[in-house]
């Protein structure tokens, strides 16, 4: 059982933090507010939320927290793919090549887990530190230049920023691209897609709203009104 | 001892996908009882592959639910013999199906045929260039089979499909606007070629430009309502961008299940068992021919299914493997080049360019279908002079438009931060404003690339994973440079171009790599030709050891194509159920002398 | 916000001072709304990108001319009949499956129809000779001006089979495998909303109207959208599944029947 803060308990902590102060009212963990995490503890979430904001920050779009970026990762962590439903887990684990890919011993779940430990230990002022001082401290991760023990540095990062970017587009029925953030930035149009008519139509502007699988509509978020269902 | 032995059947077919139902059908209606064993699950266009649940790029793009579980069996691999193969543990280089219709659900569609001179790689090569000109270490070697034989197949396969396109050669007559470089076609295309959005237009014409023959990439997205010859009705493609790793709920991109397995489904010789893995092949005592399969079902249970004709239509790679493990063949030794199963194996060669255009030019990339693009082949198999160039093969170059979606359409200009605020703006700067100019090229087969046992890892039935020992051959690194070049060329002849890069995963100096998706694309291992020394199968597919095994798919390839598999391979398949239908069933025996 | 929506936002707030044009015909339902309150439904990105037949979203002049194409005026002399006086000054049409509803269908919907009635490419005795005496501005004017109306949806008339709206609804949903239909959601978008701008809503509509057209599509008769798609599915159907997914959809999202 996850430890039963608050996500908004939660967020309390994190406005204090320098970087995430100019947090909106409306922000990522409103929506699955007075629900515990799933599988996050309130110090991994805080943590999550400074490494993921520095990968995707704040601009005129939302940082990858505001946009629901750490809910995201709980659920995948607490899912089938934090379980390692996905991947042979067949022992042993020797060292190999980077052209033979991924071989770490733990499910995704326990390599986050321990990797965040091992990082909050390294660098204890991480959540606090300002962007260019995180963002250093990411750079040395992601090119194996880190000592976290046991664990590998450039996999953790890798998983890391897999999961971000992910949680930052896709769909938001996963708990991540609040309000459709990244799709509304690049301009995709979402799951509902019928094109005919369109395709070799060239250089024309497609502004169609971003609708997900589970028919949230995007845009301002407003169905259009000849389409509202009314009362007789 | 199995735990239970079924009835005796005419036919068992080992695997669900292109080749396995297309088995069946062609058999079932030659009145064989034919026992189709698949893996994995069933399912259905209609109600597994609908929009909009579909459109999830999380869970079928990057969780792969459409494709192979790594998790209880995989493979290991290493670039070379002198390293130790690790796991596979999780996909990524290749994306291996696993279900009814296999890896045919979650293709492109891009259709293809080979070249008449790729059939005949080695005498064509040695008569143009002379005796010396292929490098010593590379295994080249003809297929036994020529393109005018297998041509009808070719054809018949297309229709099968409703496959778009324009031809380039129709009977003999060149046609600018198709592929001028491709053999004869005894036919037009079923339907004509799909709609082409800018930025692919854009490609076409700087290619045009500079004497180059562009042509609409051949489709298997279906451009118009279409019944193919077993009565299956397609629909025309909406170009919705979901199209590779996905199913089709629109019934437009041709798969396995719509195309052949309703139409077979309900036959009275056509039985299909699902959940039902195959753990070997039996061979008979005399060693001269096969008994059947044995294979878990869905129970758990081991069963014995005896059988007349074993054919083995799993993907490239496990049908090799079901070979090792079932001691049908003779597995090949690097030391001493002997025995052939799991020689030759062979992969794809991709490298590409990157095209940012100004604000004018608008792709609305996500505006997507598998096979929508345009090409040029004009530096593929020896369409071009390669006197001077010191390699064997090339590759087409292709600007196509698959999809936009955006976890993994994420273009950004060469020396952009991989993360981070300017990483943000460039994502979402050239969105709509990219083009991906890809390079598809073939692949040699060397003694030192093969396919064999592993000796400490196994898969959850305990049975040694296949074990890929692969890297990029010297040729073929020169080859997809080359073609690259070629490929910059253009890009740099394309109007409204701000920036371009380009990339190639088979770069000198860079080993292949297992992790980043290039091709689904394996060929080799359990290869055709006329020389039992060299070849698994002879010239129909028949196993030279054992003359009841048919064996279908990409294993078939002495080396790989520059081009995509599934039309060639479908087109061996046709033609070696061609001879099972007309020739060996009514007499069961070797169809060559060894 | 994109450069274009700001400019429409712009010549938006411009009309919001034009007074209302109430009229009144008879029939029921043949008042059109103020343009000021057309305007204020365009204040979204979603309303408008349903209302852009063309590259440019509807400026002020076209908004004011929709109403006046509804009612029956136009250059040539008008239409020859009014618009409303069959669909309704809000597009609610009825129920005996010649008159759609039209309400909140995209401009760039209904405008193609109007162009392929008056091409004879969807023929229709009725709706070609309309189609033909409006101009081309006077059909995107009008196709824009029912994209923002409102109606109510009409309660359908009659019992119906259970059994029969199941069976629509397992055809919309997921199609037949058996007989080789897609499911409508494919297209059509779950609960049947659409996907503007080029495939409509099914939610609401008459469901005589949607059966005819199936039948319409099955003949060849209709063949009027981009490479068949909807000929190749109704082809597969019988009367009884045109019937069934016709009756299932006009109960979608009907406050009538879903208790909304």
């Amino acid at each position: 059982m996850g430890t039963l803060f608050s996500r908004r308990a939660v967020l309390a902590g994190l406005t204090s933090g320098a970087a995430l102060s100019t947090l909106p009212i409306n922000h990522a963990f409103a929506a699955l507010d007075d629900k515990p995490f799933y599988f996050l503890t309130p110090d991994e979430a805080r943590f999550l939320a400074a490494l993921c904001d520095t990968l995707i920050p704040e601009d005129d779009f939302p940082s990858a927290s505001q946009a629901g970026v750490v809910d995201f990762i709980d659920l995948q962590l607490a899912g089938p793919y934090g379980k390692g439903q996905f991947i042979y887990m067949q022992p042993p684990f020797p060292s190999g090549t980077p052209e033979q890919g991924y071989q770490v011993s733990l499910i995704p779940a326990t390599f986050i887990r321990q990797g965040i430990a091992a990082l909050m230990e390294a660098e204890t002022g991480f959540v606090d530190a300002d962007t260019e001082a995180r963002s250093s401290v990411l750079t040395r991760l992601s090119e194996d230049d880190f000592d976290l023990g046991d664990l590998p540095a450039k996999p953790l990062f890798d998983e890391l920023w897999t999961l971000t970017n992910q949680g930052y587009f896709a769909d938001p029925i996963y708990g991540g691209n609040e309000g459709y953030a990244g799709w509304e930035m690049v301009g995709f149009p979402g799951a509902h897609a019928y094109y005919l008519s369109f395709v070799d139509k060239h250089n024309v502007p497609y502004p169609q709203p971003p609708t997900g699988i589970n028919h949230e509509p995007g845009g301002d978020g407003r169905i259009p009104s000849g389409l509202k269902p009314q009362e007789v | 001892m199995p735990d239970k032995t079924l009835p005796r059947t005419d036919v068992v077919i080992i695997g669900g996908g292109w080749t396995g139902l297309t088995a069946a059908y062609e058999l079932a209606h030659e009145g064989q009882k034919c026992v189709v064993l698949e893996r994995g699950d069933h399912r259905h266009d209609a109600t597994s592959f609908g929009a909009p649940e579909e459109h999830d790029e999380l869970k079928y793009a990057l969780h792969h639910t459409h494709m192979m579980d790594v998790k209880t069996s995989t493979l290991t691999f290493r670039n070379n013999r002198s390293q130790r193969a690790l796991p596979m543990r999780r996909l990524g280089s290749f994306l291996p199906g696993e279900g009814l219709g296999g890896a045919g659900i979650h293709w492109n569609g891009q259709i293809w045929r080979p070249l008449p001179s790729d059939l005949e790689m080695r005498s064509h090569y040695e008569s143009r260039y002379g005796a010396q000109f292929i490098p010593e270490n590379l295994n080249v070697q003809d297929w036994g089979v020529t393109y005018e034989e297998l041509e009808p197949h070719l054809d018949f396969f297309e229709k099968i499909c409703g496959a778009a396109g324009y031809a380039g050669n129709l009977n003999g007559e060149t046609r600018e606007g198709g592929n001028v470089f491709e053999g004869p076609r005894s036919d037009e295309y079923p339907n004509p070629p799909m709609k082409q959005p800018i930025r692919s237009t854009l490609f076409g014409e700087a290619a045009a430009d500079m004497g180059l023959h562009p042509f609409p990439l051949p489709s298997a997205n279906v451009t118009q309502k279409y019944e193919n010859p077993y009565g299956a009705q397609l629909h025309p493609c909406t170009y919705c961008g979901f199209c590779e790793r996905f199913g089709c709920g629109y019934f437009a991109k041709a798969d396995p299940i719509i195309c052949v397995y309703d139409r077979i489904k309900e036959h009275e010789n056509f039985e299909i068992r699902f959940r039902s893995t195959v753990m070997r092949v039996e061979k008979s005592e005399d060693g001269q021919t096969a008994t059947g399969v044995t294979y878990i079902d869905s129970d758990g249970l081991e069963v014995f299914q005896p059988a007349d004709v074993v054919c083995m239509n799993a993907y490239a790679l496990w049908n090799v493997h079901l070979m090792l493990v079932s001691g049908l063949g003779r597995p090949y030794d690097p030391q001493t080049g002997t025995g052939t199963v799991g020689r030759n194996y062979a992969y794809q060669t991709l490298a590409g360019v990157d095209v940012f255009f100004d604000e004018e030019i608008i792709t609305n990339p996500f505006m997507g279908a598998g096979a929508l693009g345009t090409v040029i082949d004009d530096y593929n198999g020896d369409n071009f002079d390669h006197s001077e160039l010191g390699f064997v093969g090339g590759g087409y170059v292709a600007c196509n438009q698959y999809h936009g979606r955006p976890i993994s359409y994420q273009p950004t200009p060469e020396g952009t931060p991989p993360w981070g605020a300017e990483w943000k703006r460039a994502v979402r700067e050239n969105y709509l404003h990219h083009a991906g100019i890809g390079v598809h090229g073939s692949s040699m087969a060397t003694p030192d690339n093969f396919l064999d046992l592993d000796p400490t890892w196994t898969d959850s039935f305990g049975r040694p994973l296949l074990r890929m020992t692969f890297d990029f051959p010297d040729n073929d690194r020169r080859m997809s440079n080359y073609v690259m070049e070629r490929a910059v060329e253009i890009a740099r002849n394309m109007e409204h171009v701000r920036s371009y890069s380009s990339s190639n995963r088979a770069a000198e100096g860079s080993g292949y790599s297992i992790e980043p998706y290039q091709t689904t694309h394996n060929t080799g291992g359990a290869v055709i030709g006329t020389d039992p020394s060299t070849s698994v199968v002879n010239r129909y597919g028949q196993m030279w050891d054992h003359h009841n095994v048919f064996v279908f798919g990409a294993c078939l390839f002495p080396q790989n194509l520059g081009y995509n598999p599934t039309g060639p391979l479908m087109g061996l398949a046709y033609w070696t159920l061609d001879h099972l239908k007309s020739d060996y069933l009514a007499n069961p025996r070797p169809l060559m002398d060894a | 916000m994109k450069p274009g929506i700001r400019k429409t936002f712009a010549r938006l707030a411009m009309l919001a001072a034009l007074a209302p044009i109430p009229v009144m015909v008879g029939a029921q339902d043949t008042e059109t709304p103020a343009i000021s309150e057309l305007e204020a439904r365009l204040d979204d990105e979603r309303s408008l990108f349903n209302a852009t037949v063309s590259d440019t979203a509807p400026d002020d002049d076209l908004l004011e001319l929709g109403p006046l194409v509804a009612m029956g005026g136009a250059e040539n002399g008008g239409s020859g009949m009014a618009c409303i006086t069959c669909h309704g000054g809000q597009g609610a049409g009825d129920g005996s499956g010649a008159f759609p509803r039209l309400t909140g269908l995209s401009g760039w919907y209904t405008y193609k129809q109007l162009n392929d009635y008056a091409s004879g490419a969807r023929p229709n005795e009725v709706m070609t000779g309309i189609a033909q005496r409006l101009t081309e501005r006077e059909r995107e004017a009008v196709a824009v001006y029912y994209s923002v109306v409102e109606a109510p949806i009409e309660k359908p008339l009659g019992e119906i089979d259970l059994g029969l709206l199941q069976w629509g609804g397992q055809l919309a949903a997921v199609g037949s495998a058996e007989k080789g239909i897609p499911a409508c959601v494919n297209c059509h978008c779950a609960e049947g909303t659409g996907n503007p701008p080029s495939v409509p809503y099914l939610a609401g509509q008459y469901a005589n109207y949607m059966s005819y057209q199936l039948q319409l599509w099955k003949e060849g008769v209709r063949d009027n959208d981009a490479m068949g798609v909807m000929s190749a599915i109704a082809e597969k159907m019988s009367e009884e599944d045109m019937r069934a997914v016709s009756e299932y959809y006009m109960r979608v999202h009907n406050p009538e029947t879903t208790g909304e």
